[in-house]
Formats: structure tokens, sequence, C-alpha cells
């Protein structure tokens, strides 16, 4: 289990986590929501040893993780935004840089590019490889040193929705194989699909942690969404806005919500009962559009 | 892990054809373009004048200076008076004329100090036309004085002794331009090694062989090391090019008459500051943009202060000075010492220990500021 207890991290004025604190269950896959801004990156970054929290304790199945940042580092593996291998070198030299730089065994070298389907573009340069094919050698690199927790950066950004399936597949194998997965990624309906457990935090701190299908049934089934046609006086009319097009209401108020915007002509698009996905609650409970 | 980050830092190098251009080609084809050009500036041993004679006189004594200037291999005598650098006319009546002037147009853009020297040469071959022609004139009153004066053979050696002081050595075009050329490539080694640093640091490889437990060091040591490795192939492949591609262009050859310690001596710590200012610049710089304008520019400054670009021979006292503070003046001096003093190990230590003082101070600098931006998260 990862325990995480307190954790503070500041970009000089600028506070990317406040007082955090969370638990990551072991082989679960954990999802991390937060809008752009909101100090995801900067948690796993923390997490995996690449910079220093400044207070906070983090225990990484019972190892302190400040203390024993090199066997913490060992195993984990973080699998960041950016494609980061070397788009001169082909996949195999890739692979195989990373592998001796970690001493990797052989094993986990073939199934890292077995899991990853790798095998027919071992000779190819990374340059030439397409957006999917990409991001599965930058996923396949974190799998070299058979890690005991890997941590996902948003690894679908800008590809295909074929690739984006093939590596949600992927993840989910690495629950059957121990692995603990943490996740982040824009995109709420691949944390729906693939998480066991969800947390959401806003400018650094945690909001929300739950398992998923609590978050999106129980907690958020007295909530009524209202997709209405825009209109610029949604404000000042004292409804709760969520975007520029979303009222958000309750159950017991939703007769005096729907005679207001009758009153003033706002036309009504569609009337959600109950946030059927992720996005609704999170959308509600952040009140932030920016994801 | 060690050898697997050399062996992938080689590969990057070495895909990399702008570098290998910059790194190879460029100083090669400098030092072949600088040592013929220049060669007539460092040296009168090659100089040769293209002159046309015109002689209005046709007498005995007007074509022995033809003749002796014929013989002179530092003349190219033509018939085109429009491809020559002199015409050179011999006026009517000349022989019987002692006073009479001849005269020399010149027709090319040639310094003044050539002019003198050209002047200097014909010279000596009119003294001694005129003295057999006063030697044929006496020859019937004074058979033994005609012969006294034609035996006389003046040339500037046989009036004058000199004697060079010994500490001073001047090189010849390709003994300066080889190791002038040498130095500044291996300060070229800026270009890949930011770029591929700059690149590492954006596609985020440096912050992931962080997080695989990789030191800072290691990486540092393990960019340094390619790069020494290139930077010796620099200087045999240079080397060749000045003892065996220049001679095939009339320019004379590369000599080395130091020891091969030293050589390998003072390129080992020439390398060593290259290697070293290169890694501080790539690591401090933003972008790869950024670190080339900066490397290119402190090379061109470093060069044109150190006698990269004019030797400092020629330069003034001040600039000769200043120079001392460019490392690649350290590296220079090195390697002139070797080919012109047949300077041993002993004799060029102490620009060796300058350069490794040098190379390291920035290497760790460097090391320091990598560290800090790793921690800071890039």
């Amino acid at each position: 289990m990862i325990k995480i207890k307190n954790l503070s991290k500041s970009y000089g004025e600028k506070k990317a986590l406040d007082n955090l604190s969370l638990e990551i269950q072991e082989g679960s896959i954990f999802g991390l929501l937060g809008v752009n801004g909101a100090g995801k990156t900067t948690l796993l970054s923390i997490l995996n040893g690449i910079i220093t929290q400044d207070s906070g304790t983090i225990e990484f199945f019972g190892l302190d993780a400040k203390k024993d940042i090199k066997k913490v580092k060992s195993l984990s593996s973080i699998i960041p935004q950016h494609l980061a291998f070397y788009e001169e070198l082909s996949v195999k030299e890739n692979l195989d840089f990373f592998a001796k730089v970690q001493n990797a065994k052989q094993e986990h070298y073939d199934k890292a590019i077995e899991v990853n389907s790798l095998e027919k573009i071992l000779s190819q340069k990374a340059s030439t490889l397409s957006g999917g094919q990409k991001r599965r050698l930058n996923i396949a690199i974190g799998l070299l040193n058979n890690p005991k927790v890997i941590y996902f950066d948003e690894p679908t950004v800008g590809i295909d929705p074929k690739s984006r399936n093939e590596i949600l597949d992927s993840i989910k194998e690495y629950k059957n194989f121990g692995i603990t997965v943490v996740y982040t990624s824009h995109y709420m309906n691949e944390i729906e699909k693939i998480c066991d457990e969800v947390a959401i935090i806003s400018q650094g701190k945690l909001i929300e942690q739950d398992r998923v299908e609590n978050l999106i049934t129980n907690r958020s089934s007295e909530s009524i969404s209202i997709e209405v046609i825009y209109s610029d006086n949604l404000e000042s009319l004292g409804l709760n806005v969520i975007n520029e097009t979303t009222i958000q209401t309750k159950e017991s108020e939703l007769f005096a919500t729907l005679e207001l915007c009758k009153k003033h002509n706002i036309s009504i698009k569609q009337i959600n009962y109950g946030s059927t996905n992720l996005e609704k609650y999170f959308l509600k409970i952040t009140g932030d559009c920016d994801v | 892990m060690f050898k697997a980050m050399i062996k992938k830092e080689f590969l990057l190098v070495f895909r990399d054809r702008h570098a290998l251009l910059a790194l190879f080609v460029m100083p090669a084809i400098f030092i072949l373009i600088m040592s013929v050009a220049m060669r007539d500036q460092f040296t009168s041993d090659s100089i040769v004048f293209t002159l046309y004679v015109h002689d209005t006189d046709k007498s005995k004594m007007s074509k022995d200076i033809l003749a002796n200037i014929q013989a002179d291999k530092k003349f190219h005598l033509i018939k085109d008076k429009h491809s020559a650098q002199f015409i050179v006319k011999i006026p009517k009546r000349y022989e019987k004329k002692p006073n009479a002037k001849v005269r020399i147009d010149v027709r090319d853009s040639i310094k003044s100090d050539q002019i003198e020297v050209f002047k200097a040469m014909l010279l000596e071959h009119i003294l001694n036309a005129r003295l057999e022609s006063m030697a044929r004139n006496i020859e019937d009153k004074s058979p033994k004085a005609a012969k006294t004066l034609s035996n006389l053979e003046i040339s500037v050696d046989s009036i004058y002794k000199v004697r060079y002081n010994s500490s001073i050595h001047i090189p010849n075009s390709t003994q300066q331009s080889v190791p002038a050329w040498i130095v500044f490539g291996m300060f070229f080694i800026i270009i890949p090694m930011s770029t591929i640093y700059v690149n590492e640091r954006k596609q985020n490889t440096l912050a992931r062989l962080n997080s695989m437990n990789v030191p800072v060091l290691a990486m540092s040591i393990s960019k340094s090391i390619p790069y020494l490795v290139i930077n010796q192939l620099q200087v045999l492949i240079m080397l060749g090019v000045g003892m065996y591609i220049v001679p095939l262009f009339d320019t004379p050859a590369l000599v080395i008459n130091g020891s091969l310690l030293a050589l390998g001596a003072v390129s080992i710590a020439l390398s060593i500051a290259a290697v070293g200012i290169s890694s501080l610049i790539a690591v401090s710089a933003k972008s790869s943009e950024q670190a080339t304008t900066i490397g290119g520019i402190l090379n061109i400054l470093l060069g044109a202060i150190g006698g990269v670009m004019v030797p400092k021979f020629i330069m003034p006292p001040v600039m000769q000075k200043l120079a001392e503070i460019s490392p690649m003046s350290w590296g220079l001096d090195g390697f002139l010492d070797i080919f012109l003093k047949s300077a041993n190990f002993s004799m060029v230590l102490n620009n060796v220990l300058m350069l490794i003082s040098f190379g390291i101070i920035c290497l760790m600098l460097s090391i320091l500021i990598l560290r800090i931006k790793i921690n800071k998260g890039l």
C-alpha cells in the first residue's frame, strides 16, 4: 500500500500540492483526476522520486519514500506524459539501452515487448513510428524493471481511438501481473473504464477519494444537470452554473429552476437525472470545466 | 550501465550528419584551404613572381638579364604581358647608358614588401649582367680585372650573413593551419553535445533516467567519454590531412618534430577543456538554438583571441597578451611547440595542466547545474 500523508510542494509562491493525503491499495488501478495544474504530475513526480516534497511523508509498501528513495525508484516506474525515449534510435536500441541501465532481466524485457506488441517494429527507428506505437514503446520502457507500481501520466494523449483502447486493455492486464497502477488522464471515461478507485484533486488538495462505482452512483444520484441553449444571464439569476450551457440543481429544486428558466426565456435542451458518468460528477464537485 | 550509456551516446552522435560535418569535414576543409591560401604569407620559399620582360635594348647585356631571369625558379617569365604580375621594360641602349633606369609596372595588387623582394631579386640579375658587360668591355685592356669581375657573383646571401634568434620559430602555413583548425574543430563538439543534452531534457529522457536511479555524475561522464574519443579522431584525421593531403596542393607538409607523448597529452588536455566548456553551455542553455548560438559565438571569439584565425606572432603585443586568456591559445601553443620546437612532454606540461584544470572546473560546474535542474524537475 502507498500511504501519502500531508504532502506539500510549492514552486515559488504557487502551491502545487497542499497538505494532500491519500492511500493507494496494492494491486489496484488508481485514478488521479484533476484539471490542468491541479497537481497530478507533481504528485507522480514526487511518488517516483524525480522531485522531492517540501513536507509530508510517503510510505511505499512499508518503505519511507524519502529515505529509501533508491529502493522506491527501483520498485516503481513512471510513464511520462511526453514521450521519453530517443527518436534517433530504433525500438530495440531504446529498449536495450533502458534495460541495461536498470539491469533488467531478459524475461521482463521479453514481457515488455510482448505486452505492448512491439515484436514487429523492433528494428524501426523510433522517429518513424505512429503515435500509438510511440506510446506503446514509451510504456514498454516503463515495464522493463518489472515494477511493483507504475505511474501513468496521461498516456493516451494525442492518439487514435484504436491505439487508445489497446493501451487501456494492456494496462488492465498489469493488474493480473500484480502491478499497482496509478493513472492520470484527461479522459474521464478512461478512468471510469479501467480504474478501481479514484482520487479527485483540485489546487493541490484532495477533494474526494472513493471507488469509481460509488462516486458515479451513490453520491451523485440526487443531482440533476440541465443542459440549456447558451444564455449570458445564467449566473446573474443565481443558478448553479457548471459551464456556459449546463446548470446543476437538486431534485427538490428542479421545478423552481425550470420555472426560472422559462421566465427568462432560457431554452432547455436536456435534463439528466443523477450523474450518469464520472465526468458529470467531476464537474459537479470541482465546478470546473477545464479538464 | 556505463557501457550502455556510452554506446547510446556514440549512436546518437554518429547518426547526426550535421554534427559529423561540423566535427570532421569543416576543419579538414579549413586546414586545406587556409594552408594553401596562406602559403605565401608565411614563407618566401615558394614565392614565384610572374613577369613579362619588354627588351627594347636587345643588347648582349639585356639578353644576359633575360637569361638570368629565366634560370631563376622564383621567376616565371611569360610571353603574354596581360597575365603578368610585373612588366619589366629594359630601355633602349641600356647597356651603353649606366644611368638609364629599368621600368617596372606592377600589374596586380601585390603587397609592398613583396614588391621590395621582387626588386631585390631582379637587382641581383641586373647587377650580374652589368658586371659581365663591364668585364667584356675591359677584357682587352685588363684581362685579369675582367676575369675577376666576371667571377663575381652578386646575391643577397653573398652580401649578408643573417643570424636568427633560436627562440623565434615562425610556422609555415601548414604548421599554423593544422593545429589552429584542429583546436577550433575540437571545440565544435559544443554543437552536437548541446543538441543532444537539450533534446534529452525536452524529451524527459534525463528525468526518466533519474527515475531509474542513474546518477547525474554517470550521466555527465558517460556523455563526456564519447566526445573525448571523437576529439582524438579529429586530431588524427586533421594531422593526416596536414601530412598527406595538403602537400598534394604544392604546399609544405606537416612535420611532427616533437614527442608523440607530448602531442597526445596536449590533444587529450584540449579535449577535456572542450568537453568541459561544451557541457557547461549545454546544461545551462534552455534550448538547442540558444546553446548553438552561444557556443558558436564563444567558439569564434575564443578562436579569434586565441590565434586560430590570425596567427599570434603577427598580432600586436597587447593582443598577444590578451590571447593568453583563451584556452584555445593554450592548446595551440602546445601544438606549435611540438611542431616547431620539437617539444617534449615537460615543455608542454604547463599548457596541459591549464587545459585540464579549466576543463575539470567547467565539468564540475555543469554537473552541479544539471543536478540542480534535475532536482527541480528540469
